[in-house]
């Protein structure tokens, strides 16, 4: 992993520089230095697809043994998170951003509310998925539209917002796109017929967003 | 020769503006500065110049602190090393704890610290020697002993990004590091030679830094010089190791450092080698915990697969 990084590349300012993309102005600073709470949004990302791959993890054994035909469907969700995972760790590595001092913790929570929803039955599973990417979705999307906001305002002002910037928001719908499709999956397979389906989703849905106030802070 | 001081402490705000005013003409010149040059003892300590402005003032947003060579020289060493492209305008780094004027008064007195200690005389003769009045000093919060401290921390912290070319080209002894361990141990080292020149007074600033109200922005020094060494030496753990690498090497360098400040052999041999073992003995320790980690994790799995195996539905 550590090898991996190409040692001439521009190491040390493509650091805590994600924001500073624009020309160097005091400007440019003022807003590099009032804009890291998007840089903690990359660990609130972090964390997420952590702990969606940890509950697709946890989900597919009880899930796959009672309904073998959804074998397919849970391994293609999880492949999908787990490749948004690693491109959040490469992201908040290469930009210096530290990872949630609550890791073992959404650790252990995330893998406890999988294996619950799936022990529950493939309803709970699912409305588990619907809530979670119900939030999720959510999430990127506000990421998404404060970064277009941001290019609007940097370009009428004339800076170069670069390619890195943009690729960020391209990777970020990407992403969104992918965590919606698996709503649609979830809803497809009977995700609102969980007893009590508000109950659950409700819960669940407050615990991701207690979650993300969280992990923004800590 | 002494200025008139102003006895009121609670005009020291007052002061300070009054001090500013006349020295910001002074100290902002069009014109390049150039800092004074290299005391001997010093010179040994100085740092590769990273970046193409010859003072922090030309450039608006970058406060690394200047350098100690001329600017001639940055440029001679510029050409002949075109691959250093660790520093780039369009990535600021994060504006450091210093205005420019403090960092131009202190970078000018820590040229006398091997001399004076980290000690009022010795910002008072830098200021001297960059044409400021004695009183100068009095912009620097508590008379400056802990700002010419953190300026010597904060300096040699921003040297490695500097430094790192060379030490993983392996101009240094021992060859070429290869493994990120090996490049820790590096680049902890040469941020330890980055005290040479001031180790004789290395205590008194120990001393300083342990006082109560220089705790914290001691410790926070230490932290951003554990995650530039790492970051430097190219770890990309994004995971509870994050903290925990980086809460070992805060104590092994701060270890390594007190040893350092006794440490008569040549060249810090005895230093070096006491970082080494220090930071093998952390390695095997992680190394132990993390067998013990997959040890149980792999019963626990196994335990689970043997359950559901007899039909249980988990």
């Amino acid at each position: 992993m550590a090898s991996a990084r190409p040692m001439m590349q521009p190491l040390r300012h493509c650091s805590r520089g994600l924001l500073a993309q624009a020309q160097p102005t005091h400007a440019a600073r003022a807003r590099f230095l009032s804009s890291n709470p998007s840089l903690s949004a990359l660990r609130v990302n972090q964390a997420g697809e952590l702990a969606a791959t940890l509950i697709y993890t946890a989900q597919t054994p009880p899930v796959v043994a009672r309904e073998p035909h959804l074998r397919p469907l849970m391994q293609h969700m999880y492949d999908q998170e787990a490749g948004h995972l690693a491109t959040f760790n490469d992201l908040i590595a290469k930009h210096r951003v530290r990872p949630t001092a609550l890791y073992p913790l959404w650790s252990v929570l995330a893998t406890g509310l999988g294996w619950t929803t799936a022990v529950m039955g493939r309803e709970a599973a699912m409305a588990c998925t619907e809530a979670v990417e119900t939030e999720i979705g959510g999430h990127y999307n506000a990421q998404i539209r404060q970064l277009l906001e941001m290019v609007t305002e940097w370009e009428a002002e004339g800076y170069d917002v670069g390619d890195e910037f943009r690729d960020l928001i391209t990777t970020l719908r990407r992403i969104r796109d992918e965590e919606l499709e698996h709503l649609d999956h979830a809803v497809e397979h009977d995700a609102q017929k969980a007893q009590p389906h508000w109950l659950l989703t409700g819960v669940i849905r407050a615990g991701c967003r207690g979650a993300i106030w969280v992990s923004e802070r800590v | 020769m002494h200025p008139p001081t102003v006895s009121c402490s609670a005009g020291a705000a007052a002061t300070r503006r009054l001090l500013l005013r006349p020295l910001r003409p002074a100290i902002l010149p069009s014109s390049r500065l150039t800092p004074a040059p290299p005391s001997r003892s010093l010179s040994s300590t100085t740092c590769r110049p990273i970046t193409s402005s010859p003072s922090p003032f030309n450039n608006k947003n970058n406060n690394r602190p200047t350098s100690l060579h001329r600017p001639q020289q940055k440029q001679q060493q510029q050409q002949q090393q075109p691959l250093r492209t660790y520093h780039s305008h369009t990535h600021p780094a994060p504006p450091g704890p210093f205005t420019p004027a403090e960092a131009h008064l202190l970078s000018a007195a820590y040229l006398h610290v091997p001399a004076h200690g980290f000690t009022p005389e010795a910002l008072a003769l830098g200021a001297r020697d960059i044409g400021l009045l004695d009183i100068s000093p009095a912009v620097l919060p508590d008379g400056g002993a802990f700002a010419l401290i953190r300026w010597h921390l904060y300096f040699q912290r921003t040297c490695l990004a500097g430094k790192v070319h060379d030490i993983f080209a392996g101009e240094g002894e021992g060859g070429a590091p290869r493994t990120v361990g090996e490049r820790v141990e590096a680049l902890a080292w040469a941020r330890l030679r980055g005290n040479e020149g001031v180790v004789g007074r290395w205590q008194e600033a120990l001393a300083i830094m342990a006082q109560p109200s220089y705790v914290p922005a001691s410790l926070k020094e230490l932290a951003q010089l554990a995650d530039e060494i790492l970051y430097l030496a190219g770890d990309v753990s994004v995971d509870p190791s994050w903290y925990t690498k980086r809460a070992s090497l805060s104590t092994i360098y701060a270890a390594a450092e007190l040893f350092q400040t006794t440490d008569t052999s040549p060249g810090f041999r005895e230093t070096r080698a006491f970082l080494r073992r220090r930071l093998d003995e952390a390695a095997r320790a992680g190394g132990a915990v993390r067998a013990v980690g997959e040890w149980v994790g792999f019963n626990a799995s196994a335990a689970v697969n043997v359950l559901r195996s007899k039909g249980v539905r988990i």
